[in-house]
């Protein structure tokens, strides 16, 4: 379980998350949704410790994490899926997918969850020798994600997988997600600008606006709240 | 023996060195994005350290093994202690601090080991080989200086290219803070590799005294020709500076011989000066295809 208490994050002067609390129980998916400077890249930088946070906590599991090193909380088993430039364009695909799994020191397991990998998300499997700057948007991100089931997560934060993605793939890549949720139990903080498709495919949802949360319930009411969608989320 | 032939020789041995010097340069910069002007420094405090021990009457293999040995772990205090307290300030910042520690090295080897020129010994002979009747400019002690950074760049490329520690070295000089999200000890990464380039350097600096005469500066040269190799092979491949090395060494050995050594440090210069009218980003830059 995925708990963040009372957070607040500051850069400098300005205020980017405001006493924001949420948390994502274990096999489930929330989204947190708001517009551009909303707080949602803070709030996910902050859980896997690469922003310090000036109060709050973040806790995994009930312990504490907040004051960890990011290399640290990736070793507890979250990965955090940074948004547009989260491969290392300069190594191949393989080479990517295994530094997911690098730090669990079991070999056998990570040649399993590497081939799972590549199952999962075909292209990839044909392109695995070849550098990853030679990829397109979507395959990129099935990179980002597939390296994170290398690394047999049990927390995937993904920040706006859908940027620059065709509908199509992402809807694809959000399946596959999905299913990962329901079948073993892995626990997502999806962080998205587009709301619509983040609630058709989240459990809960909450929405930030100026770095402080202002609604949050299960996805389907908040889809349905018609005033909520015309004041935050634009559709 | 053509003259031409006796400088190719002698410019193959030199480059080998300068090569090495590159690689050390170039590998702390993918890492760290510092140019080491201290990398020379350090590399002749190393091999003062090993004439120290053979002074005190350690085998030559023993001192070897020592300025090795001290190069790393000299590297690795210097990321830890110097480089990495500064890591988030301006790139000059620590660019100004290799060169206060290029400084205080340069002032330092005099106090602890004495100002005197001293000489180095070599490892074999450096009397030059005969074939046939003739005897050629090439010495059992080229020889072994050629094999010696060939079996080190073998064994880096094999690291970098095979091992998962490589991996995992090559993804924090690329991205830090993503490889840090991968559960990467991305410092320790870094440590490494400033410690197995110092080791390199070092390597080049015991490879070179016994021509060169040991003295508190005589790793200024190399450095320079050194670095304009790298730059030549584009600061950014290992290949590139093993490469622009090697042509650093041959093209000072032609100037020296056919021009006299005086005009070698202008040579060096003019090579730097045309290489990058022709290819600004050094001869072997990195081409991205595509970056989004």
């Amino acid at each position: 379980m995925l708990e963040v208490i009372d957070l607040t994050v500051a850069y400098g002067p300005v205020v980017a998350l405001h006493g924001v609390s949420l948390t994502v129980a274990d096999g489930s998916m929330t989204a947190v949704l708001g517009a551009n400077g909303a707080g949602k890249t803070t709030l996910v930088r902050t859980i896997s410790g690469l922003t310090r946070p000036r109060g709050g906590s973040v806790r995994l599991d009930g312990r504490d994490i907040t004051r960890l090193a990011p290399d640290e909380i990736a070793r507890l088993g979250v990965a955090h899926v940074p948004q547009g430039q989260g491969v290392l364009a300069e190594l191949t695909v393989d080479e990517n997918l295994r530094l997911g799994g690098l730090w669990r020191r079991d070999p056998p397991d990570q040649r399993k969850a590497l081939a799972e990998a590549y199952d999962l998300f075909p292209p990839l499997a044909s392109r695995r020798h070849l550098a990853a700057f030679s990829l397109s948007g979507g395959e990129r991100q099935m990179l980002s994600v597939g390296r994170a089931l290398v690394a047999r997560a049990r927390v995937l934060l993904l920040d706006e997988p859908s940027l620059g993605l065709a509908r199509l793939v992402l809807v694809q890549i959000m399946a596959r997600i999905r299913a990962l949720v329901t079948e073993r139990g892995l626990t997502v903080l999806l962080i998205e600008q587009n709301a619509k498709s983040a609630l058709s495919v989240a459990d809960e949802g909450i929405v930030l606006h100026l770095g402080k949360v202002v609604a949050r319930g299960r996805a389907h009411q908040l889809l349905s709240e018609e005033g909520l969608r015309h004041a935050y989320l634009g559709f | 023996m053509s003259r031409f032939f006796v400088l190719t020789l002698i410019g193959l041995t030199q480059g080998a060195i300068y090569a090495a010097m590159a690689l050390a340069l170039v590998m702390i910069w993918r890492a760290t994005k510092v140019i080491n002007f201290a990398q020379g420094a350090m590399a002749m405090f190393t091999t003062y350290l090993a004439l120290f021990a053979i002074d005190h009457g350690a085998p030559y293999w023993v001192a070897f093994a020592f300025a090795l040995l001290s190069g790393f772990l000299l590297g690795a205090v210097i990321e830890r202690v110097i480089v990495r307290p500064v890591e988030s300030a301006p790139p000059l910042n620590v660019v100004i601090l290799t060169l206060g520690l290029l400084l205080f090295l340069e002032a330092l080897a005099p106090m602890a080991f004495g100002g005197q020129i001293k000489s180095f010994p070599p490892a074999f002979s450096i009397v030059g080989l005969h074939v046939g009747n003739s005897q050629i400019a090439f010495s059992p002690f080229d020889a072994f200086t050629l094999g010696a950074v060939l079996a080190v760049m073998v064994l880096l490329l094999l690291l970098f290219q095979k091992t998962n520690l490589g991996l995992r070295m090559r993804a924090s000089a690329f991205n830090p803070e993503v490889s840090g999200l991968l559960g990467i000890r991305v410092g320790r990464m870094l440590t490494l590799g400033w410690a197995l380039a110092s080791l390199v350097g070092a390597l080049a600096g015991v490879l070179i005294a016994p021509s060169l005469l040991l003295y508190p500066t005589f790793m200024d040269d190399v450095l320079v020709f050194g670095f304009t190799g790298a730059v030549i092979g584009g600061l950014d491949s290992a290949v590139g500076a093993v490469v622009g090395g090697l042509l650093m060494g041959f093209a000072l050995s032609y100037v020296g011989g056919y021009f006299g050594s005086d005009l070698e440090t202008v040579g060096a210069l003019v090579i730097l000066v045309a290489v990058l009218m022709v290819r600004p980003r050094g001869l072997f830059a990195v081409q991205r295809l595509r970056q989004v």
